[in-house]
């Protein structure tokens, strides 16, 4: 069996790691935009190769898949899905892990997964509203927010996420820093109306989001179209610096184990999260009337207002998140990617360690995520028996392999460091006591995070549990799960949730 | 002794933010550390520093200079509780501002000794390529017990304490666009910011426009403030973990059991002993009663400068009700005694109000020596405990008895190893330094 691979970063590692652990015994083949040399290894050990191309191009990847004799594709990450990757491969009748262009929309356009949720209206959803342009939104915002006080608690979320305009969290709950804030906000506003002018192709430019809070975590599954199977949970950690703090990254590191569950994240909110995905699974493949096949995930948060919620949707396996997954599987990998062809998931038990708790941390050169210029091109190295002999697993993320064996940084997350052990601290311990194996060779720093996995960092995630359970839990009690009920004086009560399902349903039917 | 504050963003719009806003309640918030000077630095576009100081209280000094507060979208600030004392700037070879609260061995003199610790730092952060490096060399070198928090003009902020730790400072962030550091956590929470965490002892922490960066500090023997958790931190601060409120508690019901009396009611002499009147009262079933209320703001009488600021922040803030105490035996709780002066205007007032009895009951040791660390307790020839006995106290304030806690008790309610709490202002033997 000929298998290919597309992506280069520590997901698609991993992905790589389980495929040569099967005992169909592939012939691994890849494509990935820098040569990842992990990736390179295991394919040169499996009678395949690497190749290195754009991995959003669909002829050279078609023309590779055809070239090698490929069975079947497994994508790793979204971009190839956004630019229909699969849809082409599919075309051709070489099976693909992956979902559509089509169907990872969910991913793609933030607005359109949450018009989905509230079409549907399916649990986990938040407040939001679309705006032609930054100017409409600020508008929007100063005329509504007395009547709706979510306003003052948003996410703004570009429609694309370029020039390095990206999220942005506006917490406006101090009212003698309102002003502050406000100026803030419109200031930022202002500089995405300058910068998003040029995309008319788009109607909805800005999402603005209410903004919740609570413990994150998320829960990626397979699925065949009509069976969603959930892995673990796991926690991934954004912030670039040690407890939450510093500017956004793809992700720092992850723990999961050593159950389905986390410490901080009870059964019935894993089965709740598992029927939110499920949900939209279900309800994009009726609007789209195309299969789902491949992963999904959902990136959730215990709210106040939902229980699980869902912040964002993955069409894919997480990165750093699929290390977690992956390390726990017991089940074969081409097992479950067959059973995905075959639309026959239903029929497969998908089994995972429950011994075993797992961390990940990514190690970063010093400059990203601000300055990835100053972050690219050093010279790594690593001690790869020292690892071992610490029982950790090293991944390679954005590293490029030279021909004279030389790997240099990318620029972004450089790899990710495994550790696994009965419980989060010990296995964190564990990756602490090795990370002096990873180096540059010129002498330019590299960072990572320390507190992923510590009890420390537990505390605080179970703190926050603690702090959101009786909140969405007195709601449920109460029959009001869902609504966020106030009262506005001279308008009387209000509920904003209630407006939304009028506005996406018809009055009749909220 | 000052109240620091530093606040970082980070990212796109980054330059939109106004970091005066957020150190104006910051420091409203750390008045409780002092409240007669105010200075903040900020820097911006362009990378000037500028700087401002004046006479406090913070909401007087923010409106005041309204229209004149230095532009800049990182920044640090301090209120102190000594006159003219301001945050230090230092223009070559490395400009920077700095702000900290306790002392640096360098110099006798508190202010001098923070100029010379700045003028050092400015030295090493020049001729050192690491400023991480640099930073920790400093504060391993240089002995006394102090935080600060530093602002320099290559958008670098650093926050870092002493190994020997006397003096807190916390971490926060929120979101993805700020960070910043306080002496206490309740600083944070006014802010509108999580706290994330103690700047640990020896640690430094360096803020640039690109990452958070920390050294990994030595494991070395570490002396928290006693009197910070007795009196100086506020009571919905966390100070290196540890919850005010809740040793507040600790400290009333050991006293209950240590030093118990017969008596009616307890009061405590607001607002820090209040609580611990709280924990005195749960302890020993006699039911608590409001003593006293205030008039105008809450003042830390203790830390003005003056014999006749104090008194008068006395008065002003303990108009006796005098249906909780006429005829009544009171236990009257407060949280330290430094000249006596203020305990015995107090007695005095519940006395000619109609108490019978009162039973004084103080929540710390006896203050019997300077502090080395720049707290403001006055030299021994001012501090009654240092020069009389509990009987002869108790005779001279107009109480029918009075005790303090025993160190040991005091270490017992805090909860931490003895070795780990500074305890020299309530020790004999200890010198000036």
């Amino acid at each position: 069996m000929r298998i290919m691979g597309i992506g280069g970063g520590a997901r698609e590692h991993a992905i790589a790691w389980k495929l040569g652990l099967s005992d169909h015994k592939p012939e691994i083949f890849w494509i990935a935009e820098n040569r990842n040399p992990g990736i390179h290894k295991i394919c040169r050990d499996n009678q395949g190769e690497l190749r290195t191309g754009r991995t959003t191009d669909a002829k050279t990847i078609v023309r590779s898949a055809r070239g090698w004799g490929i069975d079947m594709v497994v994508v790793g990450p979204e971009e190839p899905g956004f630019h229909g990757i699969p849809d082409a491969l599919e075309k051709e009748g070489i099976h693909c892990i992956g979902a559509t262009q089509e169907l990872s929309v969910i991913e793609r356009s933030k607005a359109d997964l949450r018009r989905l949720q509230w079409e549907n209206n399916l649990p986990g959803k938040l407040l939001f509203r679309t705006f032609k342009n930054a100017r409409e939104a600020s508008d929007y915002i100063r005329k509504n927010i007395e009547s709706q006080p979510w306003l003052q608690n948003i996410v703004i979320k570009p429609a694309r996420q370029s020039g390095g305009k990206g999220v942005k969290l506006i917490e406006d709950r101090q009212v003698y820093l309102h002003d502050e804030k406000e100026r803030f906000k419109e200031a930022y506003f202002d500089s995405l109306q300058a910068s998003m002018a040029a995309y008319s192709d788009i109607e909805d430019k800005i999402l603005v989001e209410e903004k919740a809070w609570g413990p994150e975590y998320s829960l990626q599954c397979f699925t065949d179209g009509k069976t969603v199977l959930g892995t673990p949970l796991v926690q991934d950690n954004k912030s670039a610096h040690e407890f939450d703090s510093g500017p956004e990254t793809g992700g720092m590191g992850s723990i999961s184990g050593p159950d389905m569950t986390l410490p901080f994240i009870t059964r019935e909110e894993y089965d709740k999260s598992l029927k939110i995905v499920e949900g939209i699974v279900e309800s994009i493949q009726k609007k789209t009337g195309k299969s789902y096949h491949g992963m999904v995930g959902g990136q959730m948060m215990l709210t106040e207002n939902e229980g699980p919620t869902v912040i964002e949707m993955y069409s894919r396996l997480g990165d750093p998140e699929a290390l977690n997954m992956l390390a726990m599987l017991k089940t074969d990998i081409i097992d479950i990617f067959q059973a995905i062809v075959e639309r026959q998931l239903s029929k497969l038990k998908l089994e995972f360690t429950s011994e075993d708790a797992v961390v990940v941390k990514v190690v970063a050169p010093n400059g990203y995520p601000e300055k990835r210029d100053k972050a690219k091109g050093h010279p790594v190295q690593v001690l790869e028996t020292n690892i071992k002999r610490n029982g950790c697993y090293l991944f390679w993320g954005n590293a490029d392999l030279h021909e004279d064996g030389q790997v240099i940084t990318g620029g972004s997350r450089l790899l990710a460091l495994m550790g696994t052990d009965h419980t989060l601290p010990p296995a964190s311990a564990r990756i602490e006591k090795t990370m002096s194996s990873v180096q540059l060779a010129d002498g330019w720093g590299l960072y990572h995070r320390s507190d992923i996995g510590s009890q420390q960092l537990l505390a605080k995630r179970q703190d926050v549990a603690e702090r959101v359970r009786p909140l969405y839990t007195y709601r449920e009690e109460h029959g009001i799960l869902g609504s966020r009920m106030g009262w506005v004086p001279r308008v009387g009560r209000i509920d904003p949730s209630h407006l939304m399902l009028q506005e996406t349903h018809g009055p009749e039917k909220a | 002794m000052p109240g620091l504050i530093g606040f970082y963003t980070f990212g796109e719009g980054r330059e939109n933010w106004d970091a005066s806003q957020f150190i104006h309640y910051g420091l409203s918030a750390l008045q409780g550390r002092g409240q007669e000077s105010i200075s903040l630095a900020t820097i911006g576009p362009g990378n000037t520093l500028h700087t401002l100081g004046g006479k406090g209280g913070v909401e007087e000094f923010f409106q005041k200079n309204k229209t004149t507060l230095p532009k800049g979208f990182i920044g640090i600030g301090q209120t102190s509780s000594y006159e003219d004392d301001y945050l230090v700037h230092v223009k070559t070879p490395y400009e920077l501002a700095l702000a900290l609260d306790g002392k640096t061995d360098l110099h006798e003199n508190r202010g001098e000794a923070t100029k010379l610790f700045a003028r050092q730092l400015s030295q090493l952060l020049h001729s050192e390529k690491e400023p991480l490096k640099a930073t920790s060399m400093l504060i391993n070198k240089i002995g006394g017990g102090y935080s600060f928090v530093a602002l320099t003009h290559k958008q670098e902020l650093i926050a870092g304490r002493n190994p020997l730790g006397v003096k807190p400072l916390e971490t926060g962030s929120v979101g993805f666009d700020i960070a910043a550091v306080a002496s206490e956590t309740c600083a944070l929470d006014v802010m509108g910011i999580d706290h994330t965490g103690p700047v640990e002892t020896g640690e430094v922490i360096i803020h640039t426009p690109e990452d958070i960066r920390g050294n990994t500090p030595a494991n070395s023997p570490s002396s928290f403030c006693s009197y910070e958790y007795v009196y100086l931190a506020r009571l919905d601060s966390n100070v290196h973990t540890l919850p005010i409120a809740k040793i507040r508690n600790s400290i009333g019901k050991e006293m209950a059991k240590a030093h118990p009396v017969k008596a009616d009611v307890v009061i405590g002499v607001p607002e820090t002993a209040l609580p611990i009147a709280n924990g005195y009262s749960q302890e020993s079933g006699i039911p608590e009663e409001f003593g006293f209320m205030r008039t105008g703001e809450n003042i830390r009488a203790a830390l003005k400068p003056t014999q006749k600021e104090r008194l008068l922040g006395v008065q002003l803030k303990l108009n006796p009700i005098k249906s909780a105490i006429k005829g009544k035996d009171i236990v009257l709780v407060d949280d330290s005694v430094v000249r006596g002066n203020t305990l015995q205007n107090t007695v005095f007032n519940l006395k000619r109000n109609g108490a019978q009895r009162i039973h004084v009951r103080i929540g710390s040791p006896a203050l019997v020596s300077p502090c080395p660390y720049g707290v403001e307790i006055p030299p021994r020839d001012e501090l009654v405990s240092g020069n009389l006995n509990e009987k002869e106290l108790a005779n001279t304030v107009g109480a029918d008895s009075i005790s303090f806690m025993t160190i040991e008790e005091l270490q017992h309610a805090i909860g931490l190893p003895r070795q780990n709490l500074c305890m020299r202002c309530f020790e004999k033997g200890a010198g000036t330094q």
